[in-house]
């Protein structure tokens, strides 16, 4: 580390690196791996890396554990010199019960729409989604809200289908039927 | 900047640019990086349109055709590399490295104190007063800020106090959390 220190920063392209540079990022906390140790969830970090990348994450052990006795005192005394916790907090997932919920709602006399909401807990984009239902029912198909998406013409009982089969993530006891609904 | 910023609800709109516009943009960004002439057809190639996409509070990003964000901008400032571009091409900034302790810090959103630029674990590379930096962290490869100097660096040197640089993106705010434009 001592010639590291002294070592002015880089300015310029180096020579010997080609861009662009391919930059690995956690799945866990999607900073750059070198920056896990600072997520609240670390050892989830771990885990993710220990799956995705078993050298990076022998060479973070490694290291981790060589740091580890002079480091800890050293962070102790940054702690009382620089007040405050300085705690990244985590961005809450709305992890609510993941589940997709269709109904009917009559249109007029005799005709009606599909309602679909719940599939943003899913991570979907509801703009792509909506445009899919639309090209695969040859129908009118927008988002309305912010987790709702209407579907023109009674298409709920393929619905079943088309969704797991375009989101194999989701399953088939996650698709709740509320059945026809007044809108 | 983008502490709060969300990319559901900060999102006014993109539009495709047009090529006069682009070509002005490609002029000011050449102007502005000095190393950026040899890469910056695989920034964004000659090709492809880019799109501008308006945010609330005066934000502009610029996106690539495939939605990956390459620029921010606020009103009518500079236009400066995301993280993510910045980690690709690292050389676009002027980097400064800050030590071990204030990393945790920044990465909440704090802006740059001068003591943690200039103490043994920092490196500074002397840049004057309102230059885009990249902050860069002791120990570390990638950058994990970016920010704007809000005095020269010899002032950091000689005052050491205070905020040294700005913080406006930092790694995990809105705008690293935001997804590809389509």
């Amino acid at each position: 580390m001592a010639s590291d220190v002294q070592a002015p920063l880089p300015i310029g392209p180096q020579p010997k690196v080609n861009y662009p540079m391919n930059v690995v990022y956690c799945g866990e906390c999607t900073m750059p791996t070198e920056y896990c140790e600072y997520f609240p969830n670390y050892e989830k970090c771990k885990v993710w890396l220990e799956k995705n990348m078993p050298d990076m994450f022998a060479k973070l052990g490694v290291a981790s554990e060589e740091g580890a006795g002079e480091g800890d005192t050293d962070e102790k005394k940054k702690r009382q010199t620089r007040g405050g916790k300085g705690q990244v907090k985590t961005k809450k997932k709305a992890m609510g019960p993941q589940k997709v919920c269709l109904s009917t709602a009559p249109r007029g006399k005799k005709k009606s729409v599909t309602v679909i909401t719940g599939l943003r807990t899913f991570d979907i984009d509801l703009k792509v989604a909506a445009k899919f239902f639309g090209q695969r029912f040859a129908c009118g198909s927008s988002v309305t809200g912010d987790d709702e998406i209407v579907i023109q013409g009674d298409v709920k009982d393929d619905l079943w289908d088309v969704i797991t089969e375009k989101w194999p993530e989701i399953d088939d006891d996650l698709i709740e039927d509320l059945g026809h609904q007044k809108r | 900047m983008f502490k709060k910023f969300d990319d559901r609800e900060s999102v006014s709109g993109n539009i495709q640019m047009k090529s006069s516009v682009q070509k002005a943009i490609k002029a000011k960004l050449l102007d502005q990086y000095p190393y950026i002439e040899a890469y910056i057809s695989s920034i964004m190639p000659k090709k492809e349109t880019l799109k501008i996409v308006k945010c609330h509070d005066h934000i502009e990003l610029l996106a690539n055709q495939s939605g990956e964000l390459l620029f921010f901008r606020h009103r009518e400032g500079r236009y400066m590399p995301t993280l993510r571009l910045i980690h690709k091409y690292p050389f676009l900034l002027p980097p400064l490295q800050v030590d071990k302790g204030a990393i945790r810090f920044i990465l909440s959103g704090a802006n740059i104190m001068c003591p943690g630029l200039t103490s043994p674990g920092a490196k500074l590379t002397s840049v004057p007063k309102d230059t885009p930096v990249a902050i860069m962290a002791e120990g570390k490869q990638h950058a994990v800020c970016i920010g704007l100097t809000k005095m020269s660096t010899d002032e950091m040197q000689s005052v050491n106090k205070g905020i040294g640089v700005d913080n406006l993106h930092y790694l995990n705010d809105g705008l690293w959390y935001m997804k590809a434009i389509k």
